[in-house]
């Protein structure tokens, strides 16, 4: 029909395209899943919590104020002190060793760093934070205890160890966490610094670091945030008597330590099982808040000190703009004085001095990372055998090797894949492409920011509670894979907005402009540029699937010791075993679990090989 | 309207008919006024654009021309917190208004970006893609479609032997003759222009301005620019706006020689902007 012969008719008259509202219904849907999977948490949390505060032998009071932990026996009793106090005592350990060594190493970075130091430190600090924890677990035992039972007289299980390397495990997220803060800082700034005749050194600690102290400040807390989730090293290091005692070289239990006892079956039912809701309840809490913290202490330098300023330099130049009266009288003060050169020399003495502390910060974690590859590579590498991969685990280490468990492990990660990767891209385009800036959508992403945060030991609460049990899907691969997807969602989401987020505005402009419509747009334009994007956060959630061990302690059974043939069938893993040969008595099989984690290290390596591949073919291909 | 389209194409292969059955392509602005959130971008605009003219939108940035020239074809709609008031006619139905799909109003209003923005395929995907996603799927009327939307853009004598080449290899001027072409590939009844010449050379930028005088032929053009000597040249009628408001608005040859308002003036000669 022809437009002219709609005599009065709106040629431009809505059309029904069903098509798209069932798209962007549907895509709403998977972003929604997010909310489904907070409530999921909540309701396992407040539910499991519930059925323990009723119990007549729990006092909520003492539960809260009392010293004494003995969740078995025929008296039991919860006080949470020891817990807390453990809790507390590793990760503000590993916060006042760890932070002002990030914080350091940041600095550095950013204001002193050649670049090709750069280019060198950023992938190392990707390699520490791409280190499972189970592996971090295993040299803090076997390693780094095995010093502090030298020379400080030790316990066998203690909590120096669990510091010493949480420490190093929280350096990536504060550095890169401080480093994007201080990079934030305006150049204009430190040039106005550095025309008043101040030195690099006066710029970087007088200028940038105050003017980045919110982002430094959101790096420590999400640093603390990230121990205090933490179950594995304390787990393996820290040991699992709740005693309360004030010395580091003592036996310490944490809130994750508690629960991660109760998955492995250390605790006998009853009572006992029930106060891991509790404590998970009370462990949710805490992280939750400390990264609603964070996150408060960020947007209010996005949006600056006064005057509502939105833009973040903006927001940054006018805080600046307070901090330097002050330094303008310091200088002038200083400029006046150190008319001598003497005084001169001495600035220049403290800058060199200076750099070399900071830089020595990244040196430190370096060589951490070198002794940890070489003590796990001396211990392991002589069990790298042929019928190691082939065999089946074994009470007899001489023949125990893990052919199953390579199989568990590679089923459980596809499978998780399967499920987390369709609805985490299917949110990421409804965030990215179709969500309106409105009060629903800024919730959606709160709700998945927050579900980031919240540590590995309480999704397999939830896993345990949701899928286990509410399901019946029972201790099988399915749980397995369901309680990793919900972990890795946020990070499939956060990874595949950021890849939708490359391809440029001007396509869609372009593709709108001639008429597409949103979907159109997405599926011709945006999502074929985002695609290698999108593949190597994939990739990288996928191996962060494979080396977690603490979600599945509930579902993985070190009992079955064959493969599953279907996904209904128990299952094992590289890090379960892992975690079982580092807690066996017996040497060998302590070396077994160094010859494990060597596998799964290479398995590791080999994937992000290959997401750095395509990362790197599809930048020296991509053509705008 | 597509079906029209194919049934067309089909049966003579004709290419898309400039301008079509005569339909009088021009527009009807009352009081538009266009918010970004609470700041008021666009104030008060009346005008009438006349049908086969080229109309151009002048002032200095920020002064909302190329807000209004986006609200022609409601890609203001992809924008979170834009709205706009009042009303804008084209062929007697106003586009601002609740029954107009703005997917099938940009089918028949197209749009050139201020920098070329080719998508990273072929050139011949790229002028394909419109007619395309209209369900345009037959081969040779897809290479009719290519080859006299091309022509109309003047580009076919440089890129015709190779159309299987990436975009992304063309030249900037080629690149924005590309994005013409693309644009009067869907045959629309009005084209937008958006500095179209701001990243060109002056060679480039000569090449296109021929093109424009062309296309007047078959289309209305609405053109925004910040360079006058372009406006002075290219169009017929020509609006000052600053700061949101449309100053004055008449045929160029007034504007420029005769202009009744003194802010005009003042722009005109270079006083500010």
């Amino acid at each position: 029909m022809e437009p002219s012969t709609e005599k009065g008719g709106n040629p431009y008259r809505k059309r029904f395209r069903p098509g798209e509202d069932l798209i962007s219904w549907f895509l709403l849907g998977m972003a929604s899943l997010a909310i489904i999977v907070s409530l999921a948490i909540i309701y396992t949390l407040v539910d499991g919590s519930y059925g323990f505060f009723i119990d007549a032998r729990v006092d909520i009071i003492d539960f809260f104020t009392g010293k004494n932990w003995s969740p078995h026996g025929a008296t039991p009793s919860f006080g949470m002190g020891p817990l807390i106090q453990g809790t507390v005592m590793i990760a503000g350990g590993a916060l006042i060793l760890g932070g002002p060594l990030g914080i350091m190493a940041a600095l550095y970075l950013s204001e002193f760093a050649h670049n090709r130091i750069r280019a060198v430190a950023k992938p190392f600090l990707e390699i520490l934070a791409g280190i499972p924890s189970i592996v971090y677990g295993f040299f803090a035992l076997l390693v780094i205890s095995q010093v502090f039972r030298d020379y400080f007289e030790a316990d066998y299980f203690n909590a120096a160890s669990a510091i010493v390397v949480m420490a190093v495990m929280i350096l990536p997220i504060v550095v890169s966490v401080s480093d994007d803060s201080m990079k934030a800082v305006p150049r204009e700034m430190r040039e106005a610094s550095l025309a008043m005749g101040a030195t690099k050194w006066e710029t970087a600690t007088k200028v940038v670091m105050p003017a980045a102290s919110s982002g430094i400040m959101a790096s420590v807390l999400l640093g603390l945030a990230r121990a205090i989730g933490e179950t594995m090293v304390v787990v393996l290091a820290a040991g699992s008597i709740a005693k309360f005692s004030w010395s580091i070289f003592h036996e310490h239990m944490t809130m994750t330590a508690y629960i991660a006892q109760v998955a492995t079956g250390d605790i006998p039912p009853g009572i006992g099982i029930q106060a891991a809701f509790a404590v998970g309840l009370v462990l949710f809490a805490i992280t939750f808040l400390i990264n609603w913290l964070a996150s408060k202490v960020v947007i209010s330098i996005k949006k600056g000190g006064s005057g509502g300023l939105r833009r973040k330099k903006l927001g940054l130049l006018s805080s600046a703009l307070h901090l330097l009266p002050n330094l303008t009288n310091d200088l002038l003060d200083k400029v006046r004085s150190d008319r001598m050169s003497k005084n001169m020399t001495m600035r220049y003495v403290k800058e060199r001095v200076g750099k070399v502390v900071l830089g020595s910060s990244l040196l430190v974690a370096l060589v951490f990372l070198v002794f940890l590859l070489y003590s796990i590579l001396e211990q392991g590498l002589s069990g790298l055998t042929p019928h190691f991969f082939t065999n089946f685990p074994s009470s007899d280490p001489a023949k125990a090797g893990i052919w199953p468990v390579i199989q568990g492990s590679v089923y459980l990660v596809l499978l998780t894949m399967l499920f987390a990767m369709p609805v985490g891209i299917g949110a990421a385009i409804y965030l990215n492409e179709f969500a309106k800036e409105n009060w629903f959508n800024l919730f959606l992403r709160r709700i998945i920011q927050n579900l980031a945060g919240v540590p590995s030991i309480v999704f397999g609460l939830v896993g345990l509670t949701i899928f286990v049990r509410f399901f019946s899907f029972g201790l099988s691969l399915l749980s397995g894979a369901l309680t990793l997807a919900i972990m890795v969602l946020p990070i499939v989401i956060v990874t595949s907005e950021e890849a939708l987020r490359s391809v440029p505005q001007t396509f869609r402009e372009a593709a709108r402009g001639l008429g597409a419509t949103k979907w159109q747009t997405v599926w011709h334009h945006v999502l074929p540029n985002a695609i290698p994007g999108v593949l190597t956060g994939s990739i990288l959630s996928l191996s962060r699937a494979l080396g977690e061990t603490a979600p599945i302690l509930f579902i993985a059974s070190f009992f079955s010791k064959v493969a599953p043939n279907s996904i209904m069938d128990g299952f094992l893993a590289l890090p379960i075993t892992i975690f079982y040969w580092t807690k066996h008595p017996k040497q060998e099989f302590q070396d077994l679990a160094a010859t494990t984690i060597i596998v799964l290290l290479l398995i590791l390596l080999t994937m992000n090989a290959v997401a750095i591949f395509i990362r790197q073919r599809s930048q020296s291909k991509r053509k705008w | 309207m597509f079906a029209f389209l194919n049934k067309k194409k089909k049966e003579e292969c004709v290419c898309p008919i400039p301008g079509k059955e005569a339909k009088e392509a021009y527009i009807d602005m009352k009081g538009v006024n266009i918010f970004y959130g609470s700041n008021r971008a666009v104030k008060d605009v009346s005008m009438r654009i006349k049908h086969r003219k080229v109309t151009a939108f002048i002032g200095p940035s920020g002064c909302g021309k190329s807000t209004l020239l986006r609200a022609l074809n409601r890609m203001n709609d992809e924008i979170d917190g834009c709205k706009m008031t009042g009303s804008i006619f084209m062929n007697g139905v106003d586009i601002l208004g609740k029954k107009v799909d703005p997917v099938s109003l940009r089918t028949n209003v197209g749009m050139v970006f201020q920098k070329p923005n080719p998508f990273p395929k072929s050139i011949f995907d790229n002028v394909a893609y419109g007619p395309r996603i209209h369900g345009i799927r037959k081969k040779s009327t897809l290479d009719c479609i290519v080859e006299k939307s091309l022509r109309d853009a003047a580009l076919w004598e440089e890129v015709g032997d190779r159309l299987a080449e990436s975009a992304i290899g063309l030249s900037g001027g080629q690149q924005q003759r590309l994005c013409i072409a693309r644009a009067l590939a869907v045959n629309p009844e009005m084209i937008l222009m958006d500095e179209p010449c701001s990243a060109l050379d002056p060679i480039a930028t000569s090449k296109i301005e021929d093109l424009i005088f062309e296309l007047k032929k078959s289309y209305t053009v609405v053109i925004v620019t910040h360079n006058m000597q372009q406006a002075a040249r290219v169009s017929d009628d020509t609006g000052f706006m600053y700061l949101g408001e449309l100053i004055e608005f008449g045929p160029t040859k007034q504007i420029f020689q005769r202009p009744k308002q003194k802010l005009t003036e003042n722009y005109i000669t270079g006083r500010f902007g």
